[in-house]
């Protein structure tokens, strides 16, 4: 199984991908991204190009090029999920805005004072307006 | 004259061989997730700068892949051979925290790694003498103490095989 760069190709269900790994210069002593493409069997032709994605390496090569299909699209193009929340992600931020917990407390206590006040008012028999 | 860069000790075998994270064999692929700037993926950041080529070293088999700035949180997120995927959320945590906490989740453990080395050596006799792929040495020229390699250093007359036919032609 390969993780991978998918791009376009003429070929139907289909997906050309290019995968990267990491190899040592022998002499710097630093790895460095080397690339490989291959050709990935894509059933439902789900994949758009730039997306990353997952390949698994088919038990007997289906054509003479296509070896591997397409196990799943790990981040699609432009609707990135965020895999600790589950929310969509844009960059380093997110879509919506999360819910930040102050919020949520400040309105329990909202709701606490006006029933405070609605106590007191029927207690003293006032109407009061805030 | 010193190395260039910024930490050119990473870039030495005595550093990369030091990495003792030895994933498990089912761990196939390890992606890398994390921000260029701010401070929650400090950690994360480090640990690509320091760690991340010692693990490729000990492990070549593993694809690993870093991904820059796509989510809000760095993590990291390993694939295994039967579609398992194990993630592990790094915010906010310190490089050498992030390796331990690797090693003790899917690094092979000490007992693993010594049970290893241990079949490896009764697979391999050090008495044999062989290609240096198989053997530790290759002709006893090379040990210290015998006879140095007629190669380098002319052998004395009497062992040289025409002298001593030479004798024992003489002798009959």
């Amino acid at each position: 199984m390969d993780h991978w760069e998918s791009y376009r190709t003429k070929m139907i269900k289909t997906a050309k991908v290019r995968v990267t790994r990491l190899s040592l210069d022998p002499y710097l002593l630093k790895y460095f991204n080397k690339r490989k493409t291959y050709f990935a069997h894509d059933a439902l032709q789900q994949c758009t190009e730039g997306d990353i994605v997952l390949l698994k390496a088919l038990p007997e090569p289906r054509s003479k090029h296509v070896k591997h299909e397409l196990a799943e699209i790990v981040y699609k193009v432009g609707r990135v999920v965020d895999p600790l929340t589950g929310k969509r992600v844009a960059g380093a931020e997110f879509v919506e805005r999360l819910k930040e917990p102050s919020e949520s407390l400040q309105e329990k206590t909202l709701s606490d004072k006006l029933r405070e006040l609605d106590i007191s008012a029927s207690a003293s028999g006032n109407q009061t307006l805030t | 004259m010193p190395m260039k860069g910024r930490f050119p000790i990473r870039r030495t075998l005595q550093y990369l061989q030091k990495g003792d994270i030895i994933f498990k064999n089912r761990v196939k692929i390890m992606t890398v997730n994390y921000n260029t700037n701010g401070d929650l993926s400090e950690g994360a950041r480090k640990f690509v700068f320091f760690n991340i080529p010692q693990i490729q070293y000990q492990n070549p088999r593993v694809q690993i892949m870093m991904f820059k700035n796509m989510t809000p949180s760095p993590f990291l997120k390993f694939y295994l051979d039967d579609g398992e995927q194990v993630l592990v959320d790094v915010e906010g945590k310190d490089h050498k925290q992030i390796s331990q906490h690797v090693k003790k989740i899917l690094g092979k453990s000490e007992d693993t790694l010594q049970a290893e080395a241990e079949v490896k050596m009764q697979a391999s006799n050090p008495a044999n003498f062989g290609p240096k792929k198989y053997c530790l040495r290759e002709c006893i020229c090379e040990v210290e103490g015998q006879v140095p390699c007629p190669g380098t250093k002319p052998l004395p007359k009497e062992m040289t095989g025409k002298y001593r036919t030479k004798m024992a032609a003489q002798q009959e």
